[in-house]
Order: structure tokens, then C-alpha cells, then sequence
């Protein structure tokens, strides 16, 4: 299986964990086999919150189909959106107008940020370090609360529809002014909470040399995002997204694929968003918000893979009489899974969960087939 | 006259437990609300929350059938802790200084080591449904192992405890051993008396040393964070109590509170020379021993992650030379 522990080892304990398990945001079972609580080997399964929803998407009209995918995952809704829209347009070559693109990325980097946020807080409540997770929530409270100052909601906004956002997201100066105002707070307050958690002797003792992934085995394993990143890989959708363009922003990666690694990784990644978002508050274009002059004709299989917070997200669809065809969505986690089974390994089982959260899992959105099992 | 002091001797212990007890209800809600929520910027429970309003919803629930190969025994273990740290706390009051037996620091110890004991017993008897019982097809086609025994995570809780008895819990036993070497008696009546003569163990360079070990065993021995290996959140959940609900949840949640005030009493014993009883306005020094020992222990785990074996065995090491060197201190 891989070179930290022979495939020939004889396992004498297995430790069953979930599929419901405090320490997990999402239903999965993990079992852990063991000795003298070192984990030897780990087994992760998903596959109890299937929803069917490329299904779903079957014959459906493409708008209704693309809000449909926003349901996929409630921490990038915004993200599934986006590229479900971008499967489309880049199908019928509709032109998106310059604002929509700015308007679009305002909104991936705050997904982005409070999605990191997000693992920020779930890692140190895994580390139970309730202090430290309690100060990031109130940081990503921040970003929660201009994401539904743009798009009406705390998740699920529905900004993205084809040809640009919807009207209701676009942003007028006090809008732009409050963004500005925030990302301000946010970035002291990320700097500090950045300074006194790396500065902690005892959490870093508990997160140093945990949940190693070497470089090779995340690339033999195609891990993506910050998780990919972190052992050391400068590999970012970002840099060959047209969206982009015209941004200036770092990749930003870590050496040595630990939890260390992956939480630094987040903290610095967040500082690039919030550089994002200034130079979109300050470059924004003015103009239209949506193209709608775009005609709808049949395609071939359209394709789109964008940079999303936990890594490469991937969607596919044709067109036929404007309804969707042969719909397929390869979120990140599905990918990563891998990487999440060979983390834990060589750690101590109370290190077990923390190795898996590491990289970012979002298991729910990766159901993507279910057995039924007939007895 | 004999039958007098009896009665009142009984009376003084009853009434000593008694508001011992209620202060100890609400160290819980102290700890949460005024040390943990205030450090974490949020508002936090009412105060009578942890320690008095949650057990009471918890007496009026209705119990849910436990997962136990022996689920009368591990009903009965809350209650057999309970009893125990009423039995430390009844050995520390004067009155029991004429019964030997019972107010010495063995008798302690022994009591200390049957509360360890029940969270071994706990861990063991606890079959909950978080891990072996989840139905979940596990041993499918595709299963790199089938063939494996099976173990509850409960099981890793008790196989912790067990280790904590064995090196764990050293830190406080060492401590505890330390004013015997000043006072050169187990006996509580001769340990009170040698500090009410001399000043109390705890401010000698000894006795301080002792008292920074005995906080550290005090966390050890409540697993609190760093130390709750037994419960950490991230794999065992709640590991022994796992399966406590209802009325039997309600006495874990007393006893925690108690065993608070109770272990704070122990040290105004052994390290200031102050035994808890009404009759004495000395009880006022054992509450606020054990709320500076809430306060500190709230502020210590608010501000560290659950300690792994990697952590815990040398902090643990630390501790127990700590100890030695304050016993060794004492004894020149």
C-alpha cells in the first residue's frame, strides 16, 4: 500500500470510529487498526449521505440545473455554482461582463476564506483547543456576514446564473466600503490569532510531525488544493484561471505535509484572499452585471475545473434542447480521501481524526455512488 | 455526655458535607462561565447550569437502556464514586481524627485509587454505539482486513485509565506524601497539628513545590484538558461515561463538582492545616481554596489542547521529579 507500513503487517486490533462521531462535521466510518494505539493502517468509507444529485440534474433545464448544484456542499455552494454557470458558458461562448467576473471572485475568496476559517476552527476544536477555535468562528462571523450582505443569504447566495450574477449581488460603494472595512478587521484579527497560535509551544508540540503526507505520496495520490500545497507542491487553478487575470496573488505552499503544514497553509492562503478581494474592491469595473444575449443550442460535453477552497473542482455536462446530459461532478475531497487513509498512519489514535481533518474533508459533497446492499 | 459529643460530632460532619456539597454545585458553572466563557469572549451558561439545573433535568429523564455485559455494576459505579469522595471529604473533618483508620493519608489514597478504579471499570463495561455496534457494513468485498478483533472505543478509555493509575496519577500521590515527610506522621489530626505549631507546609520551599505537583495531579486526576486523555473529544468522546444518561448522568455531573471541592479541601489539609467543618470559620479558607483551584485549572485548560502519550509522559515524568525533589526537601 505504501512505504510506511508493510501491506504483509498482521493487524491484531480494529477501532470502528463513526459513521457519527463528534470530533467528524460529516457522517463517514473510519476504521483504524491498531497496535498499542499506534495507527497501522486506516480505512476510511463514505457513502450514507448520498443525494443522487447528478441525477438529479438529468434532463433538467441548465438554470435550474445549476442552482440545483449549489446544494451540493453548504461550505462552497458559491463555488459549485460558479462552475456549473462556467460549464455552460464556456459550452455556448457566452461573454460574461467584466464586472460579473470581479463580482464572482469577491465572492470565491470569501468562500475561500470562510471556508478556511472554517478548518481553522474545526482543527483546533479536534486539537480541543476551544479557545483558539472560538477565536476564528468570530473572524469567519466577519465573512459570513458580507457574504449575505452580497448574496442574501449565510450560505446558499446564488449569486452566479449564466452570463454573469444576478442583479441583487452587484455592489454599490457602501457595499465595496463596507468590504473594505472588514477585510481591514479580518486581516488583524487573522494576523493575531496567526501570531499567538504559532507562537503556542504546547499546540505546536501537538501538531508538528502529525499526519505527515510526503510530497510523492500526494502526488501519486492526485491530492489537490492547499492540501497538495502543503507538502510542498506550487500547483494552484488559480494561476490558469482567466478569472484571474488580473490579480496579483502568491501561491503559497509549506514543506512538510503535516497538520502543521496544513494549518499555516490556510492562515497564509487567507492573507492572499484577502489581497484578492482589495485589489477587487479597488479595480472593479463599472458596467453590466449579466449578458443575457446569448442563445441556447445543443453541445457536446462541456468542461470546467476551477480552484475551490479544498482543492480542484470539476464539472461536466452537455446540452440538449437546453437541458442537462451525462452530469458529472468530481468534488476534491474524492481525491484526497486517499491522502486522509495514509495520514493517519504512525499516529497516535487521539491523532487519528486530527490527521483525517487535515486535509480538508468535505465527504458529504464526494457521495457520488451508492450500493445497495439486499440481504 | 459522651452521647452529646456523639451527636454533635455527627451533626458538625452532616452539616460540614451538607454545605460542602452545595458549594460544590456550583465550581461547574464557575469554571464554564467566568473562566472559560470570559476567556473565550462569549456569555457563557447561567452558573447554576453545569452543577445544579443540568443534573436536575437529568434526575427527570427517562433512562435509556444501557449497553453493558454487566449493566448493573456500571450503573452502580457513579454512585460508588459518589460514595468515595463523600468518604474523603467525611475523613478530612476533625471529627474523624479520633478514628485513625479513616483520617489518615492512606485511607486517602486508597479512596482516591476506587474513583480510579471505576473509570477503568467504566471503559470496560461501556458497549456504546459509537464504533463496533454502529450498523455498518464494514467487512464488505473491497475490506483490506476481515479478519481482526474488534474493539469499542471505550476500550481504549479503559486501557488509558488503567495506565493513568499506574504512572498517571503519580504527580498527586507524590504531592500528597509530601507534608507526611514535614509532620513525620499519615495521620491528618498529626499533619493539621504540626502546621497549626509551625506555619503552614505550604509556605515552605517543600510544601510549594508540592502544591505546584499537587495542582498538576489535581488536573490529572479530574481529566481535565490537558490531561483528559480518558474523554479526549477527538477519538473516545466521552470514553467512560459514554453511556451514562438520565439519572445516572445527573450523578457523574455531581460528583465531578464535589470531587472538585472535595480535592481542594485535601489540600487545605495537607498544605495549610485548615480542615473543613462548620463549626470553625476555617471552611471559609477551604472554599476558597477550591475556587482558586477551579480558577486556575479553568484558565490552564482554556489555553491548551488534550495532551497525547507524547505529551503526557513527560510532563508526567516532570511532575513526579517535582514531587520527589519537594519529599526529598522535605525530609532534610
Amino acid at each position: 500500500m505504501d512505504e510506511k507500513v508493510p501491506r504483509s503487517k498482521i493487524i491484531e486490533t480494529e477501532i470502528p470510529m463513526g459513521t457519527v462521531h463528534p470530533a467528524a462535521l460529516e457522517p463517514y466510518r473510519v476504521r483504524l487498526f491498531v497496535e498499542d494505539e499506534i495507527v497501522q493502517e486506516a480505512e476510511i468509507t463514505i457513502g450514507v449521505n448520498h443525494r443522487g444529485i447528478e441525477r438529479i440534474m438529468e434532463g433538467l433545464p441548465v438554470e435550474k440545473a445549476n442552482s440545483l448544484t449549489e446544494k451540493i456542499c453548504g461550505i462552497c455552494s458559491n463555488a459549485h455554482i460558479w462552475n456549473s454557470c462556467r460549464t455552460a458558458e464556456m459550452g455556448l461562448g457566452i461573454e460574461i461582463p467584466e464586472r460579473a467576473l470581479y463580482i464572482r471572485i469577491i465572492m470565491g475568496e470569501l468562500e475561500r476564506l470562510h471556508s478556511h476559517f472554517l478548518y481553522l476552527a474545526h482543527g483546533c476544536e479536534v486539537l480541543a483547543h476551544e479557545t483558539f477555535s472560538m477565536r476564528v468562528f468570530y473572524l469567519r462571523e466577519i465573512v459570513m456576514e458580507l457574504l449575505a450582505m452580497i448574496g442574501g443569504n449565510r450560505v446558499q447566495y446564488g449569486c452566479s446564473v449564466l452570463g454573469g450574477v444576478r442583479p441583487r449581488c452587484d455592489l454599490d460603494e457602501s457595499k465595496l466600503l463596507r468590504l473594505k472595512e472588514d477585510m481591514d478587521k479580518v486581516e488583524e484579527g487573522l494576523t493575531d490569532f496567526a501570531n499567538r497560535f504559532t507562537s503556542d509551544s504546547i499546540v505546536m508540540s501537538r501538531i508538528s510531525g502529525i499526519g505527515v503526507l510526503p510530497q510523492k505520496q500526494a502526488l501519486k495520490l492526485a491530492v489537490t488544493g492547499p492540501t497538495l500545497r502543503a507538502t510542498g507542491v506550487a500547483r494552484d487553478l488559480r494561476t490558469t484561471m482567466f478569472e484571474y487575470d488580473n490579480f496579483d496573488f502568491n501561491v503559497v505552499t509549506q514543506p512538510d505535509g503535516d497538520v502543521k503544514s496544513n494549518l499555516l497553509i490556510r492562515a497564509l492562503e487567507s492573507f492572499e484572499s484577502i489581497k484578492i478581494i482589495r485589489q477587487a474592491i479597488v479595480n472593479i469595473p463599472e458596467g453590466k452585471v449579466v449578458n443575457r444575449d446569448w442563445e441556447m443550442f445543443d453541445t457536446g460535453i462541456n468542461e470546467s475545473y476551477i480552484e475551490v477552497p479544498r482543492g480542484t473542482l470539476y464539472h461536466s455536462y452537455a446540452l440538449e434542447s437546453g437541458r442537462v446530459r451525462h452530469s458529472i461532478i468530481r468534488t476534491p475531497s474524492m481525491s484526497n480521501i486517499g491522502a486522509m487513509q495514509y495520514a493517519c498512519i504512525g499516529d497516535q489514535i487521539t491523532d487519528a481524526q486530527l490527521s483525517i481533518v487535515q486535509c480538508d474533508p468535505c465527504f458529504t459533497c464526494s457521495d457520488r455512488t451508492i450500493e445497495i446492499i439486499r440481504r | 455526655m459522651f452521647e452529646n459529643t456523639l451527636i454533635n460530632s455527627i451533626l458538625a460532619v452532616i452539616g460540614t458535607v451538607l454545605v460542602c456539597f452545595l458549594i460544590s454545585t456550583l465550581l461547574p458553572g464557575i469554571e464554564r462561565k467566568y473562566i472559560h466563557a470570559r476567556i473565550q469572549q462569549r456569555i457563557g451558561p447561567v452558573v447554576m447550569a453545569p452543577g445544579i439545573m443540568a443534573p436536575i433535568k437529568f434526575m427527570f429523564k427517562e433512562n435509556v437502556e444501557i449497553s453493558s455485559p454487566v449493566p448493573g455494576l456500571y450503573k452502580s459505579l457513579p454512585i460508588i464514586c459518589f460514595i468515595v469522595v463523600l468518604c474523603v471529604l467525611i475523613a478530612l473533618t476533625p471529627q474523624a481524627y479520633q478514628f485513625p483508620a479513616l483520617a489518615s493519608l492512606v485511607a486517602v489514597v486508597g479512596f482516591l485509587k476506587v474513583e480510579e478504579i471505576c473509570y477503568v471499570l467504566m471503559g470496560a463495561l461501556s458497549k456504546s454505539v459509537m464504533s463496533v455496534r454502529m450498523p455498518f457494513p464494514d467487512q464488505v468485498k473491497g475490506a483490506a482486513h476481515l479478519k481482526t478483533t474488534k474493539s469499542f472505543i471505550e476500550d481504549i478509555s479503559a486501557k488509558r485509565s488503567l495506565r493513568m493509575i499506574t504512572y498517571g496519577s503519580f504527580p498527586l500521590y507524590m504531592a500528597l506524601f509530601a507534608p507526611v515527610t514535614a509532620a513525620g506522621s499519615i495521620f491528618l489530626s498529626d499533619i493539621v497539628a504540626y502546621q497549626q505549631a509551625n506555619g503552614p507546609f505550604l509556605f515552605t520551599v517543600s510544601g510549594a513545590i508540592a502544591a505546584i505537583v499537587f495542582f498538576i495531579g489535581y488536573m490529572i486526576i479530574l481529566n481535565e484538558y490537558p490531561f483528559s486523555i480518558i474523554k479526549a473529544k477527538s477519538d473516545v468522546i466521552e470514553g467512560p461515561y459514554m453511556e451514562y444518561a438520565a439519572k445516572y448522568r445527573a450523578v457523574v455531573y455531581i460528583t465531578r463538582g464535589f470531587f472538585m471541592f472535595v480535592l481542594g479541601a485535601i489540600f487545605s489539609v495537607l498544605f495549610i492545616g485548615v480542615p473543613p467543618t462548620i463549626l470553625s470559620w476555617g471552611i471559609l479558607v477551604n472554599i476558597a481554596v477550591a475556587l482558586i483551584f477551579v480558577f486556575m485549572m479553568g484558565i490552564f485548560s482554556a489555553f491548551s489542547p488534550v495532551f497525547t502519550n507524547r505529551q503526557l509522559l513527560p510532563t508526567i515524568l516532570g511532575a513526579t521529579l517535582l514531587g520527589i525533589l519537594s519529599i526529598v526537601l522535605g525530609l532534610l
